[in-house]
């Protein structure tokens, strides 16, 4: 099966239709569940890679910080997938030719491949190389960033 | 003059004009204050957390006051003046909501509070910062804080959606 009939199949399906029924208080819910989980997700992604840059809660080890802002970093991952979920299913078929909904999800797999190795690898040693953490930041903040900046811009990019 | 004609000149300004008749800077300031966001109201949520007790509760507040203090002031500065080009074009619909006004207001009362800590407490931080019960007034102040920043984000977020009738 490929994309677009997945896409319009799920748009189709009962789950799907009933959401796009619901009344649209639930929509804007889940906007601003998105915007929550947004903030949730990207103030400790800021808060480890501008340790990682050498600037903020220098005082602070890496792992610290990792592990104090893991908990806020998983709910804001609840918020965000169930509201992104919510939003998408009713009109999946009219994301699929949204130039900016696919820049959205290539650049969140990237952010997240580097999440998983790269940033993973980096925030699990105590002092880092040096070069090789401020990359990492770098990188993270730009695809991350970039997540967000595709994701305001899908309702822009004319379907 | 009323806020709607305020309203209305900012629009057909001339910088509201440009703004307005650019296809690419509107959505480039809206997604530079969503990311701004995220240096003002993420990082002083993460601040908030820590006065309430929540985040990183064995670190000293004036530690994470100072050494947050220029992301998040830096991250205030773009989120506002972002936030104010946006008022230039959207001009004088935005009285149509009673959601602006109050964001307006809600930013007031986070702005008087973050004053009222610092005169209050933030001079006397390296006093009370390693003690175990820190003055009940700063847990509170980190609970206004909390509550109105996230209520401007919330009123924010629905503007265009209240903004269309």
């Amino acid at each position: 099966m490929s994309t677009q009939p997945f896409f319009q199949a799920l748009q189709n399906s009962e789950l799907a239709i009933s959401i796009g029924q619901s009344n649209h208080l639930y929509g804007v819910l889940a906007q601003l569940f998105h915007i929550a989980g947004l903030v949730l997700i990207l103030a400790p992604v800021l808060l480890v890679n501008l340790r990682l840059l050498g600037a903020g809660l220098t005082n602070q080890s890496i792992a610290q910080l990792v592990k104090a802002t893991n908990p806020l970093i998983w709910t804001g991952f609840v918020f965000i997938l169930f509201s992104g979920l919510f939003m998408f299913a009713p009109s999946a078929a009219l994301y699929y030719p949204n130039p900016a909904f696919w820049l959205k999800f290539q650049m969140l797999a990237l952010a997240l491949i580097v999440q998983f190795t790269l940033y993973r690898k980096v925030t699990a040693t105590e002092k880092p190389n040096r070069a090789l953490a401020i990359l990492t930041a770098i990188l993270s903040l730009t695809l991350w960033f970039g997540v967000g900046i595709a994701g305001r811009a899908i309702g822009y990019v004319a379907a | 003059m009323t806020p709607r004609d305020f309203l209305q000149q900012l629009q057909d300004s001339s910088l509201g004009v440009a703004l307005s008749e650019s296809i690419y800077m509107y959505p480039l300031v809206e997604g530079l204050h969503l990311i701004s966001l995220v240096f003002s109201f993420g990082l002083i949520l993460l601040t908030d957390l820590r006065l309430i007790g929540f985040f990183l509760p064995n670190a000293p507040v004036s530690e994470i006051l100072s050494k947050l203090r220029p992301w998040l002031i830096s991250g205030f500065v773009v989120t506002f003046v972002t936030g104010f080009l946006l008022v230039f074009v959207n001009g004088p619909t935005l009285v149509n909501t009673w959601v602006f006004p109050i964001k307006l207001l809600l930013i007031l009362l986070a702005g008087l509070n973050a004053v009222w800590f610092e005169v209050k407490f933030g001079r006397r931080i390296a006093q009370w910062d390693t003690q175990l019960q820190y003055p009940k007034g700063a847990k509170i102040a980190g609970w206004i804080s909390l509550t109105t920043w996230s209520l401007v984000v919330v009123c924010g977020r629905l503007i265009p959606y209240l903004n269309a009738h």
